[in-house]
């Protein structure tokens, strides 16, 4: 008898649990909630203390509201969501790069904005911007900051070879030019000075980059209708433009944007492509980098007018249930505004607002950092969202270590980069 | 009498398959269903969809393994594998064989070698992984400093990780200095047990000392070779950490491994059905080679 009431007594506790487990819906506004976001960035040490901040203020401003971070690597942090998906644990919000949209839609975590953010706050967002992030014409996540790739370039390295560091170079003719007297160089090491960055690492991003240099000559990767068209003129010139910074000894092969960073920081690359938020890598590495470090266009190349790819690192949110969306609605307005983001973007991070109410902020029109590549802010092109952008772009990454270290020529390495990115995007 | 000790024979069975079912239900949950778990998602369109809806893949008629056959990427990361897997294990042991060897001998000094020696051992992969990027670095690594020194300038640029035709071998650097530890200790743990009277009387019947290595030595150490190098096989087939770490594939997709390949299918390309496809050949291949790696040491086993 004991034995049976025992038995029973397990399945009753048992029970409970299980139901506990399930949803609720629509709690009274005081019920505590906790919000589950997954940020590679608290891992990071520059961002840490940022991070750490909003957690703090957003709290003590919602006190109903727990935020519990979900952390891994930055090139871990996707697949660590997509596992606890997979185990019924669906984080409320990912802080990521723009590039993951299309593939977190594809798997169906990601929500429409729309269906979680109000009207009035998303009507702040540049339009164009925001367009970024649709997928079939329903936009998917919402920028904290946005940038495109921005030539940073050394002034003190530019003096040193006789060049005015008031006046960068602004087509890739003129970059040629001032890379024969800056590759001349070298640091007080007696170090080689490398003249012209542009990642061709086997990353995604590298990808990323090296698309927004094919924008820069006027040509394109995928149609709207997110087909490969590299049948272009643009895009031949882009990577015979890398061919001929490799000969040349000009570019750091095989280069991350993180390894361009470090040499940037150190005084061994004069100029290279980044995106804004890369100058944080470089003053992490050395503090004195805002003494010589200035920002200009991208290069115009060929018939292209020196557009570049719209980056952004954004919110990603997914819908776990109106409790939920309610309180991920308070933290992301809370963290997209002026007060929160002022002094992250001139501290921290120099990048252009995404919302049109604080385009006038203080850290934005008088950062340095930034004056010279401001003009570009209005020449970026939408990429069109495919879900295999990533293996695109490792493809894109392929290509140019195919024409740079694997010396192989350009036109029969496009051919070959068209049959593998037409398979690797149609499965 | 009879009937008893059939019950209580029996009954030992019984006992002993209750003492193996906990080890029976570890490799059936984590090891045998997993594997075959993923043999059916490689005949499926299996994606990431399919993991959060919890909804099954769909059979798609062997479209992963079409996939595949429509460039050249895997017959590339299979040559890749293959030709690591042997360049390692060949350098390896003979490596190996040769610290056992001089560690076995008397010299001063060997118990504390075989102590530090086993250092790069307990690093951890991905660790040895980036101190060997830093030393591989292409603008200031000491790989680089010192290819400048002894080519008295000559070669200046010398980058072993950037050039496709020696990044598979700067992978291979890593490996080997991570591996050749346990090969070693493995070694000399069964030279240790060489029995020195047979050896002794070789060498008073006039075998020199090649003769007696050849003809005595490596004899008795073939039981310890076969495990230690079916191990190596075995971890090089299926090393990922370092090239992911070091070159994650690159460049030009020099160093792309059927591991590595796997992984940018599953995880990058998020097709879990590929890579799925990818690691079903890559186990078959691993199985082939094991047994034809068995089944050559069984043969020299009867000689």
């Amino acid at each position: 008898m004991r034995k049976i009431v025992a038995l029973l007594m397990i399945l009753v506790v048992m029970g409970s649990f299980l139901f506990a487990a399930g949803k609720t819906e629509a709690p009274a506004a005081d019920t505590p909630v906790t919000i589950k976001v997954a940020n590679y960035a608290i891992l990071e040490s520059g961002y840490e203390p940022f991070w750490k901040g909003v957690k703090t203020g957003f709290e003590a401003k919602y006190p109903n509201i727990t935020i519990e971070w979900v952390t891994a690597p930055y090139g871990e942090i996707v697949n660590q969501v997509v596992n606890m998906a997979g185990g019924g644990n669906i984080v409320d919000v990912l802080f990521g790069e723009i590039d993951w949209v299309p593939g977190l839609v594809d798997a169906g975590l990601a929500a429409p904005v729309k269906d979680i953010l109000p009207a009035a706050f998303l009507n702040d967002f540049y339009p164009d911007v925001l367009k970024s992030f649709e997928v079939g014409g329903t936009p998917y996540g919402v920028p904290l900051y946005v940038s495109p790739y921005v030539l940073y370039y050394n002034m003190d390295l530019f003096k040193q070879a006789g060049l005015d560091p008031q006046k960068p170079p602004k087509t890739y003719d003129e970059m040629l030019a001032y890379a024969a007297k800056l590759s001349l160089l070298k640091d007080a090491n007696g170090n080689k000075v490398y003249a012209f960055g542009q990642t061709t690492a086997s990353v995604p991003v590298s990808g990323a980059s090296l698309n927004a240099m094919v924008f820069n000559f006027g040509g394109q990767v995928l149609d709207a209708q997110g087909k490969l068209a590299v049948d272009n003129q643009g895009f031949k010139d882009a990577f015979a433009m890398l061919q001929l910074l490799d000969s040349k000894g000009y570019n750091p092969q095989n280069a991350k944007l993180k390894d361009l960073r470090n040499l940037f920081a150190l005084g061994q690359l004069a100029m290279y492509y980044d995106q804004s938020w890369g100058f944080n890598g470089i003053k992490s590495i050395n503090p004195n980098a805002k003494d010589f470090t200035a920002s200009a266009e991208p290069l115009k190349g060929g018939a292209g007018t020196g557009e570049s790819l719209l980056q952004a690192h954004c919110f990603i949110l997914m819908d776990n249930g109106k409790t939920q969306t309610a309180a991920v609605s308070k933290f992301v307005e809370y963290v997209i505004s002026e007060e929160v983001l002022s002094s992250y973007l001139r501290d921290l991070t120099p990048a252009y607002p995404a919302k049109k109410s604080m385009a006038a902020m203080e850290s934005v029109a008088n950062n340095g950092i930034l004056k010279g590549a401001s003009p570009a802010a209005g020449r970026v092109r939408v990429q069109t969202f495919i879900p295999k952008i990533s293996a695109l772009n490792l493809e894109l990454a392929s290509l140019a270590q195919a024409v740079t270290v694997g010396k192989q020529d350009v036109a029969s390495s496009i051919e070959k980069f068209k049959t593998t990115a037409t398979v690797k995007i149609s499965q | 009498m009879k009937t008893k000790q059939l019950s209580r024979h029996r009954s030992d069975t019984y006992f002993s398959l209750f003492l193996d079912l906990p080890a029976i239900l570890l490799t059936v949950s984590f090891i045998i269903v997993p594997i075959v778990d993923s043999v059916i998602k490689s005949f499926q369109t299996f994606g990431l969809k399919n993991i959060i809806s919890k909804k099954p893949g769909i059979w798609n008629n062997f479209a992963n393994y079409l996939y595949l056959l429509k460039t050249d990427e895997f017959g590339n990361a299979t040559m890749h594998t293959f030709s690591f897997v042997l360049w390692i294990v060949v350098v390896q042991f003979v490596l190996a064989m040769l610290l056992a060897l001089i560690l076995n001998s008397n010299i001063k000094g060997a118990r504390f070698m075989r102590s530090i020696m086993m250092t790069p051992w307990v690093v951890p992969t991905v660790i040895s992984a980036l101190i060997w990027m830093w030393l591989f670095q292409p603008q200031y690594g000491l790989l680089k400093y010192l290819v400048s020194v002894v080519t008295g300038g000559r070669v200046s640029e010398f980058a072993i990780l950037n050039n496709p035709a020696t990044a598979l071998a700067g992978v291979g650097i890593a490996a080997l200095w991570k591996q050749i530890p346990l090969m070693t200790l493995l070694l000399l743990a069964g030279l240790q047990n060489v029995p020195h009277d047979i050896s002794e009387a070789a060498m008073i019947d006039g075998a020199g000392k090649v003769r007696r290595f050849f003809s005595i030595i490596l004899p008795y150490l073939s039981p310890v070779i076969k495990v230690s190098l079916s191990m190596a096989i075995i971890e090089n087939f299926k090393q990922f950490p370092l090239f992911w770490t070091m070159t994650g594939g690159g460049p030009n997709n020099a160093t792309t491994t059927l591991a590595v390949l796997s992984y940018r299918e599953a995880f990058v390309g998020m097709n879990l059905g590929a890579g799925a496809a990818i690691t079903t050949l890559w186990m078959g291949m691993m199985i082939v080679v094991i047994f034809l790696y068995n089944k050559a040491f069984r043969i020299q086993d009867m000689q």
